[in-house]
């Protein structure tokens, strides 16, 4: 049932022994496929930690090259490649932490063209980018292709963070219908800050995959880094939403308008394939 | 009633810097009435010009969103934490 080699089980075998997490969750990692759009100090982050978990599988996409003022939290990058596109860096540098999985680079932004097979060949995405307009489009594609999306966004020192499966849980334009104008260099990020949320959001990621906890479904964590408050929020399922509504799981079970004004909705974990 | 308002750092600017501030106001629209006041010019960041809550910034009184309540109607209590979560893109 599993094929995991004895590198492998050297290699994991401190998370293996987390109880409840076993071969099985590490056989999910190696066998899932992770679309991480924006390989910034959030994106490249959060496919740090999912590099070092173990995933099969991540696919990187990212357009533009490195700058000097993004040095401050962009840890898969080297000073000696400035001026270079950052996503072949991000690929080099978790190909050399971990060889047994397999980095996708792809030096582009998420586009109306590539968003449709970006997602299809995911089991899970995480929304890093740096304007709404990727954020948007990559909603939408995981909600059409029913994919659990990993939602982080940050400005200054605070964040927030959810899990939105379709057919279960808000989607970001429940959420926010509307986005604001964004300048995406117009407010200030320490690397810690960027990095905490990409903790987070990896960790959401693999409670997907793996079964492990509960991920943050129908929940939007918010937190204030300047002060360590945080705290977790029930987000607004819109039944009227224009992008999710009528938005199936991938087993096919319909949305349940039941969910929209209920208690505590139990979270239910896509099962991937 | 005195309500906790969490207040983001891009309205921070109007608030003097504080993160946090207690205001008065029996229902949300009478609380961004009472913010306006102490606070001239926030108001208009968080409504449109016809007093309607914006689309990309959410209110939660608790823990839930003030669309599972009654929206700007929604009745506030002493005590009660409202906290205003814009739409972000850092990344």
């Amino acid at each position: 049932m599993f094929h995991l080699t004895p590198v492998e089980l050297e290699r994991y075998r401190r998370q293996i022994m987390l109880p409840g997490f076993g071969e099985e969750a590490q056989q999910k990692l190696k066998d899932a496929t992770v679309l991480v759009t924006g390989v910034g100090g959030l994106g490249g982050t959060a496919a740090l930690y999912l590099a070092v978990a173990g995933v099969g599988r991540l696919v990187l996409v990212r357009g533009g090259d490195l700058r000097l003022d993004d040095m401050n939290r962009q840890v898969l990058m080297t000073h000696d490649w400035v001026g270079k596109p950052r996503v072949y860096k991000a690929q080099e540098t978790l190909e050399a932490i971990n060889p047994d999985i397999w980095v996708d680079a792809v030096f582009d932004y998420v586009t109306p063209e590539n968003v449709d097979e970006l997602v299809r060949s995911a089991d899970v995405a995480l929304d890093c980018a740096h304007n709404f307009d990727e954020r948007n489009l990559l909603n939408a594609a995981c909600v059409r292709w029913g994919k659990p999306m990993i939602e982080a966004a940050m400005n200054d020192m605070e964040a927030y963070l959810t899990t939105i499966i379709p057919g279960e849980t808000p989607c970001l334009s429940c959420l926010f219908p509307e986005k604001p104008d964004w300048d995406r260099r117009g407010f200030g990020v320490l690397g810690a800050v960027s990095g905490t949320l990409a903790c987070l959001t990896a960790l959401e990621a693999i409670k997907v995959i793996t079964g492990f906890g509960e991920p943050l479904a129908s929940q939007l964590l918010t937190m204030d880094l300047a002060r360590a408050d945080f705290a977790k929020r029930r987000p607004y399922h819109d039944p009227e939403c224009p992008v999710c509504k009528g938005a199936r799981r991938k087993d096919g079970n319909a949305y349940s308008s039941q969910n929209v004004q209920g208690e505590a909705i139990a979270p239910q974990i896509l099962q991937l394939t | 009633m005195a309500v906790k308002v969490l207040i983001p750092t891009p309205l921070q600017k109007f608030t003097r810097d504080q993160s946090s501030i207690e205001c008065e106001g029996n229902s949300i629209t009478e609380l961004l009435d009472s913010l306006e006041q102490s606070f001239p010019g926030i108001k208009a960041r968080l409504c449109d010009e016809q007093g309607q809550l914006r689309r990309f910034i959410n209110f939660y009184v608790n823990s839930e969103d003030i669309r599972f309540l009654d929206g700007q109607n929604t009745a506030l209590q002493a005590g009660d934490e409202v906290s205003i979560v814009p739409a972000v893109a850092g990344g």
